[in-house]
């Protein structure tokens, strides 16, 4: 009867370990996007060298909102798994967010992309430079891929927003091989307010 | 400031489009006739097409340092479609390719050598025509393009090129490599708009054209994704007669089967995928004397001379050694992710080692940015040491590879303060912009001397080499992460000693030598040269200077020996130096010229100048139509596909994951602990 009253216990302490791991991660990415916002908005008031906290190694790059779902998350560079566990990351090597070319943006589906699957064709998304720069785009379609196809990438020259987040949304385990793309168009630009 | 884009992380979109028919998921592609064939489609979509399969049987005869090489292309058409096949594959950088046949059936074809439009125009006529035709064009002086029309349903043919080239002498030995992968490489720049894809025959590889890659789709051919396997067989042999008692033949980078057939003689023979460049490399017996070759073949009007000379170490140095100041460049791109990385980390570590508390040093690593440990050179104390140790430890690959800026940075932040500068750069060259790097490095070079080390399975030769002979230093190749230490070991010696320079060459005869100027030599390394003489008569004479110690070598020119093909490698080395003159400011068109003048005369492929063989036998019949397709390469091994933009990033935290498994443990263990209570009580 012993064994099973500590294996009962160990069941317990495991699982509140987990569950611990398991809100630190979004607990961290939330957090992480509001320092982010206060630095961003420092930088936006000229202070280069903003970092959202002392050891940050990431650079933000541009801001997303999307009007209709009161989305606003900062994207920081690179789409890496360091630099997304603190906010969605812009895929080096795309054009940067905002300008002329294909910007490709990658978030994970549990956190801060996970309004993805709320976006619907014609819906509005903005793209805030750290100039203050606004570009205005529309979503046209969002489609599901394998991991290996990389057709959401290519580069037409045409200002086009992309982006990827993991499928199906509701699934436990990391590591699935779909990805969910959404396909904006450059819409227009506008210039933003201090 | 110059805005630079670069295409890395799309680099891979050509295995977007590909897969294997056996079992294949996708509904749209046609039925599969049989298993493991190729199916490819354009990076926009469109028909499926069947690449043909290839197989590769190479062949290196090894006399002493001459190579002479024949590479067999076969190409298998397993459709019921007339195709035309595009294989982008690399050669050693200093190939001199003069010959091309093709077999068709019991014919053979020889091909012939035309400027390079003349010869394209050839081809596309003959192919238009319905003939069988077979095109080699180089693309950079390690990477070549054969293309092959019109190989009719179930028919097999066979594509023949042969190249001529000269090993060197270095450390201690001959080093023979034969690259069998072109490497995805970094392509940066902007695209040039608009593009559009033509087809998947040559010029649609992955990349598009930019403003400083305006052959990138020329160079990078798709890539075949590794969860399909490896692709392209190769079966390789080497008849080594190596013309000295052999002490040591191995091969780092491939299991080999060597069969002793005398004490200066070995055969060598590989079978594997062509994923990695295969390297042989043998020693003969230690001796005292100063090692010489002189090899001479006769032409119109007189010969041509072939001369490497190996001249002895230096004496014990009878000079203090002067303090360093050393820069290390370190890659950590994508391409560089695996066992590359370990092994840049690990030659860093080594080379750290090697400095003394006088020496400066300072590390850049750089991907699409680029970052300097400290502001400035230090010196190398033991806390400064032990910053850079943490620093190397902690380096991880990913990201595109912008090297301007990082090559720039190093060349320029001289200090000052010691009396030797050298930049030690590590990396894999995975780059298609060499051009514009040589030309940095021409620029801001100064009093700095540049050292390459190539790392991992597929290294850009035509980089590696071309760096450093710009840089006036040397390179070195690390195949094995178990040879760090050593070739490492090689290259601070070459570091610390001090250089053979001002190095003059007298002929009694009247000679075209090629480079006009020998370069400064480092220890370990031979003097090579190839000259066009009037006749073989009189002497050949070597001054130069080490560390204030003269220098002399001379020897009589009828000593030498009748070697084949050295007039080839004569003009090879004669096209190299004039198009180098390019770069350093001679007239473009004039360079062409001769250029062209050199490579017909020699049956030579050149940047101008193409084989092409033409079956004047009409074979596809008119009303039957051409497909088209790219041959995709496997990706170079060790490489990680998500790292060079071979897969979407991964983007779903592990959080939901471990909320369900942590509640259902809570709730079991729970359960568990009530259910002993009811038992108590």
């Amino acid at each position: 009867m012993r064994g099973r009253s500590w294996l009962g216990l160990a069941a317990v302490v495991l699982g509140l370990g987990l569950l611990a791991q398991g809100v630190w991660i979004p607990a961290k990415a939330a957090a992480a996007q509001v320092l982010l916002d206060r630095a961003w908005e420092r930088t936006r008031s000229g202070d280069e060298r903003a970092r959202p906290w002392p050891w940050a190694d990431h650079r933000p790059v541009a801001r997303i909102r999307v009007p209709r779902l009161e989305v606003s998350v900062i994207v920081l560079e690179g789409a890496t798994g360091a630099s997304l566990a603190f906010g969605p990351g812009h895929l080096a090597g795309s054009a940067p967010p905002g300008a002329p070319g294909n910007a490709v943006i990658a978030g994970h589906r549990d956190t801060h992309f996970a309004f993805l699957r709320e976006l619907r064709a014609g819906d509005t998304i903005w793209i805030e430079r750290p100039t203050g720069a606004l570009r205005h785009y529309a979503v046209k379609a969002t489609t599901v891929v394998d991991e290996r196809d990389l057709s959401p990438l290519a580069e037409s020259g045409e200002a086009v927003l992309t982006l990827i987040t993991c499928f199906p949304f509701d699934a436990k385990a990391p590591g699935g091989p779909e990805r969910y793309v959404v396909r904006a168009e450059g819409a227009g630009a506008g210039v933003g307010l201090r | 400031m110059r805005s630079r884009t670069g295409a890395w992380a799309f680099l891979l979109s050509g295995w977007m489009g590909m897969g294997l028919v056996a079992g294949s998921p996708a509904a749209a592609l046609p039925e599969a006739p049989g298993s493991g064939a190729l199916f490819v489609r354009g990076p926009n979509g469109g028909a499926w097409s069947m690449a043909p399969t290839l197989e590769t049987d190479v062949a290196l005869a090894v006399t002493g340092p001459l190579v002479r090489a024949r590479v067999v292309q076969r190409f298998y058409n397993a459709s019921d479609q007339w195709l035309e096949g595009v294989y982008v594959f690399p050669l050693p950088e200093s190939a001199a390719v003069d010959h091309l046949d093709m077999t068709v059936g019991d014919r053979v074809i020889e091909g012939q050598i035309e400027e390079r439009e003349a010869a394209k125009r050839i081809y596309e006529r003959a192919r238009s025509a319905g003939h069988k035709t077979a095109l080699i064009e180089q693309e950079r002086p390690n990477v070549f393009t054969t293309s092959l029309a019109n190989i009719g349903p179930g028919e097999e043919i066979e594509v023949a090129i042969e190249y001529q080239e000269v090993l060197r002498w270095d450390d201690a030995g001959f080093r023979l490599s034969f690259p069998l992968v072109v490497g995805p490489r970094y392509i940066p720049g902007a695209p040039i708009v608009p593009a559009t894809h033509a087809g998947t025959g040559a010029g649609a590889g992955w990349a598009r054209a930019t403003d400083v890659v305006p052959d990138a789709p020329r160079i990078t051919p798709w890539v075949s994704h590794p969860q399909d396997g490896p692709i392209h067989p190769v079966r390789l042999r080497v008849e080594l007669d190596a013309g000295l008692p052999l002490a040591l033949v191995e091969s780092p980078s491939h299991v080999v089967a060597i069969e002793k057939l005398g004490s200066g003689r070995r055969r060598v023979v590989m079978g594997d995928y062509a994923d990695r460049d295969f390297v042989l490399e043998w020693r003969p017996e230690p001796s005292e004397e100063t090692r010489t070759a002189i090899f001479s073949e006769a032409a119109p009007g007189g010969a041509h001379v072939l001369l490497m000379v190996m001249p002895p170490a230096a004496q014990e140095a009878k000079q203090p050694r002067l303090d360093r100041e050393v820069v290390f460049v370190v890659d950590v791109s994508g391409s560089m992710s695996g066992p590359s990385i370990e092994q840049a980390r690990r030659a860093l570590l080594f080379a750290l080692g090697r400095l003394d508390p006088t020496d400066r040093f300072n590390i850049v690593r750089f991907n699409h940015e680029t970052h300097a440990l400290f502001e400035g050179a230090v010196l190398a104390g033991a806390d400064a040491l032990e910053t850079a140790r943490h620093f190397v430890e902690t380096l991880h690959a990913d990201g595109g590879t912008e090297m301007l800026p990082a090559l720039e940075l190093a060349l320029g932040a001289d200090t000052g303060l010691a009396p030797v500068r050298q930049v030690v750069f590590v990396t894999d060259g995975s780059v298609g912009n060499e051009q514009e790097l040589f030309g940095a490095i021409d620029r801001s070079l100064g009093r700095s001397r540049l050292f390459t080390v190539g790392i991992g399975s597929a290294p850009n030769g035509h980089f590696m080499s071309g760096a450093a002979k710009r840089g006036r230093g040397t390179h070195t190749y690390i195949v094995n992460p178990a040879e760090t230490d050593q070739k490492m070991g090689a290259l601070f010696r070459k570091l610390e000693q001090p250089v053979l320079a001002d190095l003059e060459v007298d002929w009694d005869e009247a000679a075209e030598m090629w480079p006009v100027r020998v370069p400064d030599l480092y220890v370990g390394e031979p003097i090579v040269l190839a000259a066009k003489v009037e006749r073989i008569h009189g002497e050949v004479a070597i001054r130069g200077r080490r560390a204030g110690d003269p220098f002399e070598w001379s020897q009589p020119l009828e000593v030498g020996e009748a070697g084949r093909g050295i007039g080839v490698l004569w003009a090879r080395r004669k096209i190299a130096s004039l198009l180098e003159s390019q770069g350093r400011g001679a007239d473009v068109s004039a360079v062409r010229a001769a250029v062209v003048a050199v490579a017909l005369d020699h049956h030579l492929v050149s940047k101008f100048t193409s084989l092409v063989a033409v079956d004047v036998t009409p074979t596809r019949p008119a009303a039957e139509g051409l497909s088209q397709s790219a041959l995709p390469t496997n990706l170079p091994a060790g490489w990680n596909a998500a790292k060079v933009g071979g897969v979407l990033p991964a983007t779903a935290t592990p959080g939901p994951w471990l909320r369900t498994l942590g509640l259902a443990l809570l709730v079991l263990g729970t359960l568990l602990l009530i259910r002993k209570r009811f038992a108590i009580s």
